[in-house]
């Protein structure tokens, strides 16, 4: 099923160079708030990628509201995107989530299959989360 | 020296429209066209298992395995053919050596440097040796006046060239001061087989690693280098091949090499590295160690004249990689951007952990040369890393 946000996303990214990609990954990440160097602990990092990852979540209201963060900045780009795609949502529809966008704007076939299980490992730790807080 | 890059049909290739500027030969190096057409004919006119058959093509194999042997014996300078293991790479080599000398080492102490790859630290770990590493100054100099050899100090195994920094051990030095106290010494030749003219002798080590793929042959295959006073202890690893006789009660082994390759060996890789020692040789090592100092040392000095980039390691003797970070600019983030610009260099720890707690950083860019890569590879990466501060900025 096609999703809002997630198109917005892919017209964002249509046409661009592979570098103008990158810069525009790098705006994204300028403008996501850093997380608290509190929360930046081992128990919140996600193994697997190529740079450090955080993730911490809460529920507001019945939603799952995620924050992710890199010292990459390219990875943090990506995290801002995946934050505006899966946040907001009630844990079943996080689970059910088709996260088509990442082929779309070419990021998976381009990432190696190393950084792609990084990426995966995000996406994989995103999803545990939302099934944990289905119970 | 130039002209060799047409040698290596692969850095023909465009990458994302660009001319492939590869600078990641730390990790693989490509290999040429005597190489490739030699991997090539040998499948098509004289495949066969060696040292078994009667018939015509395991004759022609064998002996082209065993010219291979010869090759290799004589780069290294070593006293005979017989000292000559083929493996599956320095890894390989590495862990074998560990294997053989477990009854030694378990409970032991290896000496090694504090720039190791993992591949010179988990086998002795997995012997059951403890590690001690041999003091180094700031620049990351190996400090040997400061080997401190005691009652448990079994074995020194340390890397003749450094894979993140470049930096050049002094193996001379750390073979002479073992030999005061009669300890072996193992040299992880990794990262210098194919930057350096290599002599085991005038080095004086009992043990020599590398690997086939990082000299311009196959991967999969590697060497190790036993001097003769070890040619008699235990294999690593058992089977077909390295056998006088078995019986259920016990087994004699044949005489080295053989002793040491169970199985049926990397038979074409083996001869690719032959192939590639014939491609160097054919060049000179004297002369691609002088065209790679060109460039390295020019690569070196523009990085240090660039704002904002801290380059890591000095010993004065360097070869291969060089390891940078820019400031403020996660190394994965150069790492990507330098690729879309078809300039390829390698990112993180480089499987040398403890190297980067005592650097206090997570990881480094790394740009590695071999003998292909020209002062204009070295430019392009300066104006990539200018793009990447850019797109920073």
């Amino acid at each position: 099923m096609r999703d809002t946000v997630q198109e917005e996303i892919i017209k964002q990214f249509e046409g661009l160079e592979w570098l103008d990609r990158y810069a525009l990954l790098i705006s994204f990440a300028k403008e996501l708030e850093p997380m608290d160097a509190k929360f930046r602990t081992e128990k919140n990092s996600i193994s697997g990628c190529q740079s450090r990852v955080w993730i911490i979540s809460h529920k507001e209201d019945g939603r799952l509201m995620f924050h992710l963060d890199s010292e990459a900045m390219i990875t943090r780009g990506i995290m801002s995107l995946l934050m505006k795609v899966v946040n907001n949502r009630p844990p079943r529809e996080v689970v059910d989530l088709d996260l088509y966008f990442i082929e779309e704007i070419g990021l998976k076939s381009n990432l190696s299959p190393a950084r792609a299980d990084g990426l995966a490992s995000i996406i994989r730790r995103i999803r545990e989360v939302a099934e944990g807080e289905m119970n | 020296m130039t002209g060799h890059r047409k040698d290596f049909p692969i850095l023909a290739k465009e990458i994302y429209g660009k001319r492939l500027v590869y600078l990641d030969n730390a990790a693989t190096s490509q290999k040429p066209n005597s190489v490739i057409d030699t991997i090539s004919d040998f499948y098509r006119s004289d495949n066969s298992n060696i040292h078994r058959g009667v018939h015509y093509l395991s004759e022609v194999s064998s002996e082209r395995y065993e010219k291979a042997r010869e090759k290799v014996s004589s780069f290294i300078g070593a006293d005979e053919p017989a000292e000559v293991t083929f493996t599956a790479g320095t890894t390989d080599s590495i862990n074998q050596v560990a294997r053989s000398l477990e009854p030694v080492l378990r409970g032991n102490e290896v000496l090694i440097t504090g720039v190791e790859h993992h591949s010179n630290i988990v086998p002795w770990q997995l012997a059951g040796a403890r590690l001690r590493a041999i003091p180094m100054d700031k620049d990351c100099d190996l400090l040997t006046d400061s080997i401190e050899i005691t009652d448990r100090t079994k074995l020194i195994a340390i890397s003749h060239a450094s894979n993140v920094l470049g930096s050049i051990n002094p193996v001379r030095e750390v073979t002479r001061i073992a030999k005061e106290h009669d300890i072996p010494v193992l040299v992880d030749a990794a990262q210098s087989i194919q930057h350096l003219p290599i002599d085991v002798k005038d080095i004086g080590c009992d043990f020599l690693a590398f690997s086939g793929h990082k000299m311009y042959a196959e991967t999969g295959i590697g060497v190790l280098y036993t001097s003769e006073r070890f040619s008699e202890i235990m294999p690593a690893r058992g089977g077909g091949g390295m056998v006088d006789k078995v019986t259920l009660e016990g087994t004699t082994y044949l005489k080295p090499p053989l002793r040491y390759e169970a199985g049926t060996p990397h038979i074409a890789g083996a001869i690719s590295i032959g192939a590639a020692i014939d491609y160097m040789q054919g060049i000179g090592m004297d002369k691609i160690r002088r065209h790679e100092h060109d460039v390295y040392s020019y690569a070196r000095e523009r990085l240090l004249e660039t704002d904002g980039v801290t380059v890591y390691g000095n010993t004065g003797q360097m070869c291969g990689s060089i390891s940078f970070n820019l400031e403020n600019i996660h190394h994965y983030d150069t790492g990507l951007i330098l690729d879309k610009m078809g300039i390829a260099v390698r990112t993180g720890h480089h499987c040398a952990q403890p190297l980067m707690r005592t650097l206090g950083i997570e990881g480094t860019v790394r740009a590695s040369f071999a003998l292909y890569n020209t002062k204009e590879d070295a430019d392009a990466l300066i104006d990539g890393i200018g793009k990447v501060r850019m797109m920073h900025a």
